[in-house]
């Protein structure tokens, strides 16, 4: 029974064949076409091609002849004759690229910029790939291959190839394009019941742990490819200063919730902040102190879970998008040093500014008291409004405007004309 | 003759309503208020409340004290001071049904109890509270003196009667990032204001749960810190960022957006509490300006 499907199915496929070449035929005698019109003519001419094809690995169009399969022989409105946008012409055959279900996909391919991978003709190397292994992803992927380079430890499977963790397409299962989620991902090769796996978490069930939370997955200088700034008791493997005991029914439970917990060390700190008039409100919340900070390790000093724009713009995006958009930048904010002005814990300043005058922050960077300047200070009086006094942000926006130099007003006359209406036109 | 008067002027009257009720609000600048009753100036005042009578309180968080006032004949009066060392750094207030004073203070994070005249009652305790300990953020008092909190650490909010006993609790949705206040309509239903999602959430009266009400608000909102409602049920949601008060339907619609930033009075800066009177009286805790403003609502 097997068998006849299996002749059954190879007669439907020569058939196809068979029909579809005689339509090739057809086209050929309708058109009057020249033998290999399709594509073996325009070899008369493009001879580089005749040469680009003699690589091993040859897109299908191409070794079949079909130089129509993707180019137009008369005119186009793309670039080199193509039959459609060049960002959109692979997913005429290539359609499923990004599954319909994708939770993660690959940005240019998200684009439409596969040739920033492939050959859209020939290759030395497999799937038409312009370089070999890790060297194209880290073409683009710059930053991690100036930290590879400079890593102690390496994770084997980067060396091996980036794609065996990551699709290079897009991904139904992750983020990242990670072939499974995390710790799934991990746990295909770093097996949880193996007793140095145990030992290693000290006993602590993180089978189904974040790895990452802890782990650099690509490579650290710190030994089991912990992240380069691990917290103390972490490193002096002392789990139960914040966790039950390994052995107890909730081994993973904190043993407080919130600040409390981190108090039980860092008292002064904690102790300093409360005592101050302003507490940033989100270490008063659930997640207390670990709103920015990881409680194992992090790539960043601190142990702060990104870079402060990361961690500050996850809650102030539109104080970040105002910097984004401004015609003038401001460096602290540029450079991700938002502590350059304010104090991410408590302040008794409103702002959470670490000084309590606007102009002794600003004045850390800007030596306004060298120079001419406004007038500004406690004795000068806002024009516009009796409680105010002269200062930085009387006139500019920290943060940046959608004008020049912070202002919030479209010119510099809009501006001086606030307070010194008699110069208005 | 007169019986098709009569029809038409109810049809107008519902029609005017209608189109009253969804129309967008506007103000009218009444006054702002520099100072208190012995020429001293207010300092960054983070909170205000308006009573019925015209009886107004400022927190003149700066200077560390209450200050009461009274909107009378299309003006503010008054200014007294009220200082209390229990109360130091004072934020949002609220008024019960007798006129005492309920504030929040920003450093305590617990809710001072004042008579009207200004003397200290003492901080509301709380009893038989379900742990954690709450986190107070913000609070409300109802119309029959019930004490509502926004608890951020049990990301929650808690209902108690009049004395702080503990009645119920209504958890936060589970996609709510970070919620800066609630609110009460006067039908009695809750509402709560996410900042990170620029999203107002509701709760019927009694209701167990909190749902969505408006949109995610970010095209109209900064960073959206407080909110209230008028009798109407018109919503105001103070956009502490974008310095501008944003209105919405009882619906959650958005109908408009009043105010902006700026210096000069009609202007905001960094605003913190407002409160809008049944008289139509709306007040405005111009923090950064260092003033309270105030307006007429008219529709």
């Amino acid at each position: 029974m097997k068998q006849h499907t299996e002749i059954l199915i190879m007669i439907l496929l020569a058939l196809l064949y068979v029909a579809s070449a005689a339509a090739q035929d057809n086209a050929l005698l309708m058109f009057k076409l020249k033998p290999g019109a399709t594509g073996k003519v325009c070899m008369d001419c493009h001879v580089n091609i005749q040469e680009t094809v003699k690589k091993p690995f040859v897109h299908t169009p191409v070794k079949s002849g079909d130089c129509t399969g993707c180019h137009n022989p008369h005119t186009s409105s793309h670039g080199k004759l193509l039959a459609a946008d060049s960002k959109q012409i692979c997913a005429q055959c290539h359609a499923t690229v990004i599954p319909a279900d994708a939770r993660s996909s690959h940005k240019p391919v998200a684009e439409g910029n596969c040739m920033k991978c492939h050959s859209p003709h020939a290759s030395e190397n497999r799937f038409n790939m312009l370089r070999a292994g890790n060297a194209l992803c880290l073409d683009c992927h710059k930053a991690m291959g100036d930290t590879l380079a400079k890593v102690k430890h390496k994770h084997s499977p980067v060396t091996t190839g980036c794609l065996t963790c990551h699709l290079p397409h897009a991904s139904s299962k992750a983020g990242f394009l990670l072939k499974d989620e995390v710790p799934a991902l991990c746990t295909g090769c770093h097996k949880v019941d193996k007793p140095i796996f145990i030992k290693q978490h000290m006993n602590y069930p993180v089978a189904k742990a974040r790895c990452t939370a802890c782990h650099d997955p690509h490579g650290s200088d710190m030994p089991s490819l912990l992240y380069n700034n691990v917290h103390k008791p972490v490193a002096s493997k002392m789990c139960s200063q914040c966790h039950n005991d390994a052995t107890s029914s909730s081994p993973l439970k904190t043993k407080r919730s919130g600040s409390e917990l981190c108090k039980e060390c860092h008292s002064d700190m904690v102790n300093s902040t409360f005592a101050k008039n302003k507490v940033h409100w989100p270490l008063l919340g659930k997640q207390g102190c670990l709103t920015c900070h990881n409680p194992h390790a992090a790539k960043e000093k601190g142990l702060l879970k990104a870079d402060l724009i990361t961690v500050c713009g996850s809650c102030h995006k539109d104080t970040i998008q105002r910097q984004e958009k401004s015609l003038t930048k401001h460096d602290p904010i540029q450079n991700g040093n938002c502590m350059a002005c304010h104090d991410p814990h408590a302040s008794n300043s409103q702002f959470l500014t670490n000084k309590p005058s606007i102009i002794d922050v600003c004045g850390k960077c800007h030596d306004w008291q060298k120079h001419s300047t406004h007038p500004i200070g406690d004795k000068i009086k806002d024009k516009r409004n009796k409680n105010l006094t002269m200062q930085c942000l009387s006139c500019h926006r920290a943060h940046g405007t959608e004008y020049k130099h912070f202002i919030p007003f479209p010119t510099t006359s809009d501006l001086c004309t606030q307070c010194h209406d008699q110069y208005k036109r | 003759m007169s019986r098709i008067f009569m029809k038409y002027a109810v049809l107008g009257f519902v029609l005017l309503a209608a189109t009253g009720a969804a129309g967008a609000e506007r103000l009218k600048q009444v006054t702002a208020v520099y100072l208190d009753d012995k020429g001293g100036a207010l300092a960054a005042p983070e909170g205000i409340v308006c009573d019925a009578k015209g009886g107004i309180v400022v927190a003149d968080t700066g200077n560390g004290r209450l200050l009461k006032y009274s909107f009378k004949d299309a003006g503010i009066s008054g200014g007294s001071e009220v200082k209390a060392p229990q109360l130091t750094v004072p934020t949002r207030l609220q008024l019960d049904s007798k006129g005492d004073i309920y504030a929040l203070d920003g450093k305590l994070r617990r809710i001072a109890h004042l008579k009207g005249d200004g003397s200290f009652v003492g901080y509301l305790d709380l009893h038989g509270v379900p742990a954690p300990d709450p986190q107070i953020r913000s609070f409300r008092v109802g119309a029959n003196d019930q004490v509502y909190l926004l608890d951020i650490l049990g990301r929650r909010v808690l209902e108690l009667d009049p004395s702080g006993n503990f009645q119920r609790q209504l958890p936060f949705p589970a996609e709510a990032g970070f919620c800066s206040d609630l609110a009460l309509t006067r039908g009695g239903d809750l509402l709560l204001l996410d900042s990170l999602a620029s999203v107002v959430y509701a709760a019927s009266k009694g209701g167990i749960e909190f749902k969505p009400l408006s949109k995610d608000l970010k095209e109209y909102v900064s960073f959206a810190t407080y909110l209230t409602t008028d009798s109407r049920g018109t919503i105001f949601v103070m956009d502490q960022n974008g310095s501008s008060l944003v209105t919405l339907g009882p619906d959650g619609t958005y109908t408009g957006r009043l105010l902006a930033l700026g210096w000069k009075e009609g202007q905001l800066y960094y605003p913190a509490q407002i409160c809008v009177s049944d008289g139509g009286l709306l007040g405005i805790a111009d923090r950064n300006n260092s003033r309270a403003q105030f307006f007429e609502l008219i529709k």
